[in-house]
């Protein structure tokens, strides 16, 4: 769903650190992740997913280490201890963002005269 | 190297435009995508479903660029640049700068480099499509580090007793050579 996936470029930080917090995964496996999580709703081309980690991980909130499987290099990541605390920090501002923005628009709003 | 010809050509055009160990992450990324699509297609139709779920190579290259770690130092020294700019300007002015025995040589090439670095700088942070370009931010700011020490090793040789109208942009050049000397190693290694 494009409009999901345009919603998903916004919070993708917080879902790539969400996708690591089951333990270590490379990129497709976490790319994969987002899609079976979301039921299919949340792709993006999985070639810009690498981009992104490379900036978490020099941020210092994950950590990359090199194997080699099937003679293919792979990079498989994990959460650092700042990213779990970054990731505990997204999800409490998602909560009471998502319950506030809820609330607006569940509300009844009152006719104007 | 991947196993079919259509990922083997995909990657060859992104070997030529990103960093080896991208490629290298890459390659691993879309053959798994093209063995998940092998179980219910031919090869063929797998590897052009990988690759149209892994992304042209102009879409995957543009997100490097974006996040590049060469533009990222280019955009923090550009935006904190004019704010050193001014305190040396200012520290300069009030300490008379002009009469402190310096040849005229070392001044020119010591300007000369610094317009060099905000061509390069600008160059980073103004690419869309070229990964090679970002790299310039690196370069850019390894010659920022080397002119700010230059600075300030030649104030502590050849100028009288420190004024105080020079200690905020001492203070702001030694912050950003140990931000520039923290972030460089990063953007060297991709």
């Amino acid at each position: 769903m494009e409009s999901h996936a345009q919603q998903l470029k916004g919070h993708l930080d917080a879902l790539l650190l969400a996708a690591l917090a089951g333990g270590p995964r490379h990129g497709y496996a976490i790319k994969e992740a987002l899609r079976e999580a979301s039921d299919g709703q949340f792709e993006l081309p999985t070639g810009t997913i690498y981009p992104a980690l490379h900036r978490l991980e020099a941020a210092g909130l994950i950590d990359g280490t090199w194997s080699t499987v099937d003679g293919r290099r792979r990079r498989t990541y994990q959460l650092t201890a700042r990213g779990e605390r970054r990731l505990q920090a997204d999800r409490t501002t998602w909560r009471e963002f998502a319950a506030t923005v809820t609330t607006l628009l569940e509300r009844p709003w009152p006719a104007t005269s | 190297m991947a196993g079919h010809q259509l990922i083997d050509q995909h990657l060859a055009l992104l070997a030529g435009r990103l960093p080896g160990s991208a490629v290298d992450e890459l390659a691993d990324g879309l053959t798994e995508t093209w063995h998940h699509h092998l179980a219910g297609l031919s090869p063929t139709s797998a590897a052009d479903a990988a690759i149209a779920e892994f992304g042209t190579p102009d879409q995957i290259i543009d997100a490097f660029v974006t996040h590049a770690p060469g533009r990222r130092i280019a955009l923090r020294l550009l935006a904190s640049g004019p704010i050193v700019g001014v305190c040396w300007a200012a520290g300069l002015i009030a300490s008379r700068g002009w009469t402190w025995p310096l040849p005229h040589a070392p001044r020119i090439v010591f300007g000369l480099l610094l317009c060099g670095v905000v061509v390069a700088l600008l160059a980073a942070t103004t690419s869309r499509h070229s990964y090679r370009r970002t790299r310039l931010g690196a370069a850019g700011g390894a010659t920022l580090l080397v002119l700010d020490t230059a600075m300030l090793t030649t104030l502590s040789i050849v100028t009288p007793p420190l004024a105080w109208p020079l200690l905020p942009a001492i203070l702001a050049s030694l912050i950003r050579i140990a931000w520039t000397a923290r972030s460089l190693p990063a953007a060297l290694g991709r």
